[in-house]
């Protein structure tokens, strides 16, 4: 390992090499001026940051996507062989049958479509909600901020109280009194990922309020006057100022959302264990990694999501760029 | 609803001051009921840390799970009292203040540098580097941890003080704050640079003493979330720190201690939930405390992806 790592340094600092030389030799042609001391300096100061990246980030990262395409399996670490795109051929035959596999991709494509409106309009609701100055505000969104720090443990151990399929439990006895039977919201496939939908953006919102509303902050007050004295209403000061105004600090938050969708793991893994009806892909994949052993796999179906969110968020911040 | 449109003159005048106190009792109503929604967990953590095992077991699936117990008096803080002086939660605690520490430190001064360097300088290579940290922002990390598992047990051995290393090194570099860095250094205006330069500072003199004073929001903001990170931090911890070789684990910061503290024998629910409390109790104050400068720091100018 420590020799492919170092022949894998080698061609990274290759690979830089080659841009560096690419932009000196364009330099002229971008109207662009590179000083030697600056950029010496600038190397010197990158540094650090560079060579911890490349430790602890990029080189598992690219171990990772070569595991790939070999057969290593955690306990013969010695004994890895190149199998071509063999794992490949397992993922998409996995798939056609309709196992696990298409369950999780079922599921984590509920999940991200179920979560990032909700959490994104939530955390919207709650950050024009406290954005005032009052008695109170400044209490409510230290509360609204409060699930974010609370370890995650703690709240999948509470939401499966509050889901309990007895009689008892709290949501069930609350709707008892309407008389609502009880109901197992978490073995329903029906009710299990909805429930996990809301327990996530309820645990996540108050982050991205936070964002939200040094958003808010950055609005200048006399657009909402000019607004004002145009007639505007509630709906249209809303629409023509805040919104044009939150406008890239919102792309930041869909894709940062749609990221972290995408990754769901913990939730299910807590609240209801490896199941059918809420394995998500995250899951699936820790799942084959970590439990069946099976690295060189994982380490595939890690490489196919990358490039399905690589893709996505690529197309997402093309639709939002800021064009005008 | 923003507090400014309704400070602004001409703002439907018809309103009378009745109907304005209406709706700002309306306005705090539904701020409770919505903060209640929020504030379950820690009521129930609350709650649930002055019972008695049985208590908690009869209070389960009730609406009791969110109120304490305080009908007997002497037990209700029984648990704070055994946890603190039986499983020695503070030395776990003092560790992760140390790591979080030397972490916080480490992050600011190398992620900052590296922010101010993409934010601020020219030189050849640097859109392959703004292109790279755009790249590593979206890979999941996660499905790297084995490799990365290996390359640190290879870097730095078995031994178990260096094993401190693994856990703090990995932690001071994260391409997420390189970027909100350079985000926020991108909107310090170059007059305050350039002035310092025509004083005769260096470029390293230029970053401490002109673009850090200039950015205190940022690094709070870099410092909270680096804190509530390696503080609630538990899997990578657990897998990279050996045991000592009478089996203690000396070194093992409060998250994953207090798995291993989960499951001693004889623990009860009570308990867990009152070290839940302890270890809760530095966040919220770090929070609080710098809540103003986290919006700050993430507002400035808006973050563009």
């Amino acid at each position: 390992m420590l020799q492919t790592s170092i022949i894998i340094f080698v061609l990274f600092l290759c690979a830089f090499g080659g841009f560096v030389a690419y932009d000196l030799a364009t330099a002229k042609r971008r109207k662009e001026v590179y000083h030697v001391k600056s950029s010496l300096t600038a190397y010197l100061m990158l540094l650090p940051a560079v060579a911890l990246a490349f430790l602890f980030i990029l080189l598992p990262i690219l171990y990772s996507l070569g595991y790939a395409f070999t057969d290593y399996y955690l306990l013969r670490p010695n004994d890895i062989e190149f199998v071509e795109l063999d794992n490949f051929v397992a993922f998409f035959n996995e798939l056609a049958t309709k196992g696990t596999l298409y369950h999780a991709i079922k599921n984590t494509a509920t999940f991200v479509v179920g979560v990032v409106p909700l959490q994104i309009g939530l955390a919207l609701l709650l950050a024009l909600f406290v954005n005032r100055k009052c008695f109170g505000s400044k209490i409510f969104k230290v509360c609204f901020f409060a699930p974010v720090v609370i370890s995650l443990s703690i709240t999948a151990f509470l939401w499966e109280q509050i889901l309990a399929p007895s009689e008892s439990g709290l949501l069930n006895s609350m709707l008892g009194v309407f008389g609502v039977p009880p109901h197992d919201w978490l073995r329903d496939p029906a009710t299990a990922m909805p429930c996990i939908i809301v327990l996530s953006a309820w645990q996540g919102c108050g982050y991205q309020m936070l964002i939200f509303l040094s958003g808010l902050s950055n609005i200048r007050k006399d657009l909402y006057e000019a607004a004002a004295l145009d007639g505007a209403n509630w709906w249209g000061k809303f629409w023509l100022v805040t919104w044009v105004g939150l406008r890239s600090t919102f792309v930041y938050i869909l894709i940062t959302v749609f990221i972290g969708a995408c990754r769901i793991l913990t939730q299910p893994m807590l609240m209801t264990g490896y199941m059918d009806h809420t394995v998500t892909l995250s899951y699936y994949m820790y799942n084959k990694g970590y439990t069946e052993r099976w690295v060189g796999y994982s380490s595939a179906v890690a490489l196919l999501m990358t490039i399905f969110i690589g893709g996505i968020t690529f197309i997402q911040r093309r639709i939002f760029r800021e064009d005008k | 609803m923003d507090k400014r449109l309704m400070d602004m003159p001409n703002f439907r005048p018809n309103k009378t001051p009745v109907k304005k106190t209406v709706k700002e009792i309306v306005y705090h109503i539904v701020g409770i009921i919505l903060s209640l929604i929020f504030v379950l967990p820690i009521l129930y953590m609350l709650a649930t840390s002055t019972k008695s095992e049985f208590a908690y077991a009869s209070s389960i699936g009730t609406i009791n799970m969110f109120l304490p117990d305080f009908a007997n008096s002497a037990v209700a803080f029984e648990n704070y009292k055994n946890v603190l002086l039986n499983y020695d939660i503070w030395k776990y605690a003092l560790n992760s203040f140390v790591y979080a520490g030397i972490v916080i430190v480490l992050n600011i001064l190398i992620n900052g540098l590296a922010g101010y360097v993409m934010a601020k300088l020219t030189f050849p290579g640097k859109r392959m580097l703004s292109f790279l940290i755009i790249f590593l922002i979206v890979v999941p990390v996660e499905t790297s941890i084995i490799p990365l598992y290996s390359i640190v047990k290879i870097m730095l051995g078995l031994k178990q003080q260096m094993s401190v290393l693994g856990v703090i090194l990995p932690a001071a570099i994260s391409i997420f704050n390189v970027f909100l860095f350079m985000q926020f250094f991108q909107n310090i205006p170059k007059e305050y640079e350039e002035a310092a330069r025509i004083d005769g500072a260096n470029t390293l003199g230029v970053f401490f003493k002109v673009i850090m004073p200039l950015s205190k929001p940022i690094l709070a903001t870099v410092a909270v979330f680096c804190f509530i990170g390696v503080w609630n931090d538990y899997l990578w911890p657990s897998m990279i720190l050996p045991a000592a070789n009478d089996g203690s684990w000396p070194l093992l910061p409060i998250q994953t201690a207090l798995i291993s503290i989960k499951s001693i024998e004889g623990i009860t629910t009570g308990e867990i939930m009152a070290s839940l409390v302890i270890t809760s109790i530095p966040i919220f104050v770090i929070y609080v405390a710098a809540q103003k400068y986290i919006v700050k720091g993430f507002g400035t100018a808006g973050l563009k992806m």
